[in-house]
């Protein structure tokens, strides 16, 4: 009865052409312009103009780093914060669960400018600061690394603790207590048992954040502003102040293929397993 | 772990997550002229404030246009390729699946980049129809995804059943496969619509005088004007979302027991 | 034409490439009640589903009450099918999943409900009309979806495994029901089984496939005493299957002499056909249970393992001893090659 392939096809085409004619059309061209020299011919100038100038580099690196040091700390702080959830009688556990899931819903506009109020010059952090005398003047807080940071981390460590939480629960319910009446430690319960049971749901919450952060614009442009460029922010400024579309081009290549790789290693280890 | 450091660490790490935009709720009900925290007197002027402004009101439209239509169509062509990909032996339906959740893989930022200069410019589109076909793209793999799962869960014999006792493929579809799947449909288009009306990046480069989307027009304002009446905005359209969602939670429950 | 109320004549029905069933032919007489039977991969569900009008046959006929289907689509055969999952419809009550094929009939309001209402009857669920199915048990279910196609009065009732997924309990329940509903009724039914105890008790009529043919067809006690094929045999509880040669039985691991003469190349035996505790052949007890009213030995011998039933009154003869057994001519089972 569902055997007729070209019925299938007819019901699946609309999305899939839409898809390649208005999306991946676009953005292939897109991508093809750095290989080309001004003569359109195949060429790798784009690329290496682009890294030969130093602010490029550092913005590259910046974003790079940025990405792995907020992945690092949203798996520190969605382990510790994952088991605890897990361990929550059933009741607490939905109602805090979901307010870990609430701020996905709020427009990652509204999150970023919350840091406004709290890391301005006038905002609480300087208010305590220069209220108790540790400065004369307030603290240049905004548009620093630390501030992307945060703004990053907060953006993206509900995705970490959403998949960490989702894995161990399928952790069989004794396997903890049974490690710790042999004798583990808590570190030894969690390397030995935690870590490898939840290996899947971290690496797909490692990927999430970090392909989340390395492709944020929000909030570098509000926390970072001119200073503290990523490669988004960076393409934004190269298309619109510059009109370097060459550069756009590589900027756009090294996002999708830092997206794709991440992508790719996730889809490796989580195949391992089955 | 001991209860005490169990509650300490969730209280830490909801702090972090939710106290910002607490505060800035706050924020936006200040009496002053200046973005300031604890706020200097009680108003609700900039949350009066927020209704008044013009380009708020021509992008919050803007923005529930895409955020709604943008969905629909959507789910217009998500549906049948849910169920296509779902039902049938499809050839090529790895390749097929794959373009769809492309949009979600690729920075949006390129997306807005690539439809500007190649779709938009040559084509001589307006940027109005440029951003509802860019959110439909970047909704669609929600769509799809949401409603397979839906429809994975529906065994294939109920529409042979159906047809047996009478039905065409298509009463069987609107008869028994649609009022099924209807929770995953719901949920689908809340998750779209959220993800839409939330989207900056890829609409960043589509966005020109006039025709902004709400996100964008709030950056901007933000970047020329210091008052609180962004944070009263952001709390607004804050309790919107989480209302929606909410009520969706709500309705979907009940949806199981009525 | 024969006179055949349902006729398969030359049926070819393939998936892609992979042809499920070759050039098959079955008669079935109104008011039959058939039983497809066969392991997994037989054909039988693709039979079924072809009558069903679910697979469009590759060649050859259907024709049901004089009419030719085979071109039929599904939905205007006038043929009723219970799934083996029942497939019903969850977001439906009880009633409305009765009243669902009436309604597309578009049958008054007053006819609806009296036909559904009757119906459910009939399956013994008046009072739960207004349940959801997930509300139901599953021998509940098992009969609102019988209800629901026997509202539709199909000329030909299909069932795909329909005990399968019931408790021992329920089952021999729903096979009382379905003997009393085809009695009732007259109705012409056709049902799927791999279970063999299932085909004897509730079949007028079994016809045994295997690979995509009829392997033999006839009434349960022909079926039960006297299957053809070596196939047939093992599938009726023919649990000592060997080869003649001369005057010996022969396995693959060794031979037996027979001790009477036999014109057939392979005689089977039932374990309760085998005689133990005397006879001119011995082997080791590897295996003992007690059954109720017999006792199952496994016996190692030149053969390989003859499986044999003796009564409860016997004494036991512990594992690892010697038994005597005997093959009888007269329990013998002749096969075709």
């Amino acid at each position: 009865m569902f055997l007729n392939r070209s019925e299938g096809l007819a019901l699946a085409l609309p999305a899939a052409l839409f898809t390649f004619l208005v999306f991946l059309v676009p953005v292939g061209i897109l991508l093809s312009v750095a290989f080309q020299n001004e003569d359109g011919a195949l060429s790798l100038r784009g690329y290496l103009d682009f890294f030969a100038q130093p602010l490029n580099r550092a913005v590259f690196l910046r974003t790079l780093k940025l990405g792995v040091l907020v992945a690092l700390t949203s798996a520190v702080i969605g382990y510790l914060a994952a088991f605890c959830i897990v361990n929550l009688p059933p009741a607490s556990r939905g109602r805090i669960f979901g307010l870990v899931v609430l701020p996905l819903m709020i427009s990652p506009v509204a999150r970023t400018y919350a840091w406004i109020v709290i890391l301005g010059r006038t905002g609480i952090v300087n208010d305590v600061v220069v209220g108790l005398g540790l400065s004369d003047t307030p603290l240049r807080l905004l548009f620093t690394e630390t501030a992307v940071f945060i703004g990053l981390l907060q953006l993206f460590l509900p995705l970490m603790i959403i998949s960490l939480v989702s894995s161990m629960e399928n952790i069989p319910k004794d396997v903890v207590p049974a490690a710790r009446v042999l004798g583990a430690s808590w570190l030894q319960v969690f390397v030995r048992i935690i870590l490898p049971l939840t290996k899947e749901g971290l690496v797909i919450g490692g990927t999430l954040v970090f392909t989340g952060a390395l492709t944020a614009y929000i909030t570098p442009a509000i926390l970072g502003g001119s200073k503290v460029l990523m490669l988004e922010t960076l393409l934004y400024q190269k298309v619109n102040v510059s009109n370097d579309f060459v550069s756009a081009s590589v900027i756009a290549m090294i996002l999708i293929v830092m997206c794709f790789s991440a992508n790719l290693a996730l889809k490796r280890v989580a195949s391992v397993r089955r | 772990m001991s209860r005490l450091a169990t509650w300490l660490i969730l209280a830490a790490t909801l702090t972090f997550l939710i106290g910002p935009f607490l505060i800035v709720i706050f924020a936006g009900l200040s009496a002053g002229e200046a973005l300031a925290f604890p706020p200097q007197g009680l108003s609700l002027k900039w949350y009066a404030k927020v209704f008044t402004v013009e380009s708020f009101r021509a992008s919050f439209a803007l923005s529930m246009f895409l955020a709604v239509f943008g969905t629909l169509a959507a789910l217009l062509i998500g549906i049948p390729a849910a169920y296509a990909l779902n039902r049938y032996d499809l050839p090529g339906a790895e390749t097929i699946r794959t373009i769809v959740a492309a949009p979600i893989i690729v920075p949006g930022i390129i997306v807005g980049l690539a439809l500007l200069r190649y779709f938009v410019v040559p084509l001589n589109v307006t940027i109005t129809l440029a951003l509802f076909v860019t959110h439909t793209a970047l909704v669609l793999p929600y769509a799809v995804r949401v409603v397979s799962s839906s429809l994975n869960n529906l065994r294939a014999d109920m529409e042979e059943a159906a047809v047996i006792l009478g039905c065409t493929r298509l009463q069987a579809f609107t008869k028994v496969v649609l009022p099924n799947i209807r929770g995953g449909i719901l949920a689908a288009f809340i998750l779209g619509f959220v993800a839409s009306f939330n989207e900056v990046p890829a609409s960043l480069f589509l966005s020109g005088p006039g025709v902004r989307t709400l996100p964008i027009d709030m950056l901007s304002y933000m970047e020329i004007t210091f008052d609180p009446s962004v944070a009263a905005l952001s709390a607004l359209l804050a309790f919107m979302s989480v209302a929606i969602v909410f009520l969706a939670e709500r309705l979907l429950g009940f949806s199981r027991y009525v | 034409m024969s006179d055949a109320f349902v006729s398969l004549a030359g049926l070819t029905l393939s998936y892609g490439e992979t042809v499920a069933v070759p050039d098959l032919d079955l008669d079935i007489a109104e008011g039959e009640l058939i039983a497809l039977l066969g392991p997994s991969g037989c054909g039988k569900t693709t039979t079924m589903r072809a009558i069903a009008g679910l697979l469009t046959p590759a060649r050859g006929r259907i024709v049901i009450d004089g009419e030719d289907v085979t071109r039929t689509p599904a939905n205007k055969r006038g043929i009723g099918l219970v799934f083996q999952s029942y497939a019903l419809f969850p977001h439906l009550s009880a009633f409305e999943n009765v009243a669902f094929g009436l309604r597309l009939r578009k049958r008054p309001e007053a006819e609806i409900r009296a036909r559904a209402e009757a119906g459910m009857a009939t399956v013994g669920l008046t009072g739960f009309e207004g349940r959801r199915p997930a509300e139901m048990s599953g021998g509940q279910q098992q009969r609102l979806a019988l209800a629901r196609s026997l509202v539709m009065e199909p000329k030909v009732l299909l069932l795909d495994e329909p005990l399968s997924n019931l408790d021992a309990r329920l089952r021999l329940d729903m096979r009382n029901e379905l003997q009393r509903v085809q009695k009732d009724t007259g109705i012409t039914m056709v049902f799927v089984t791999h279970d063999q105890s299932e085909a004897l008790a509730l079949a007028d009529r079994i016809v045994l496939m295997k690979d995509g043919r009829i392997e033999q067809s006839g009434p349960p006690a022909e079926l039960y005493a006297e299957p053809a094929t070596r196939f047939a045999a093992d599938f009726m509880g023919f649990e000592n299957i060997f080869g003649v040669e001369g005057p010996d039985l022969v396995s693959e691991t060794g031979r037996l002499p027979l001790g009477y003469p036999t014109d057939s190349p392979i005689l089977a035996w039932r374990p309760d056909g085998v005689a133990v505790g005397a006879g001119p052949h011995s082997g080791r007890v590897t295996a003992s249970s007690f059954a109720g009213g017999h006792r199952e030995y496994v016996i190692d011998c030149p053969l390989g393992r003859i499986k044999a039933n003796a009564p409860i009154d016997t004494a036991e003869v512990p594992l690892g001893r010697d038994i005597a057994f005997d093959l009888p001519q007269a329990t013998a089972r002749p096969l075709a090659a």
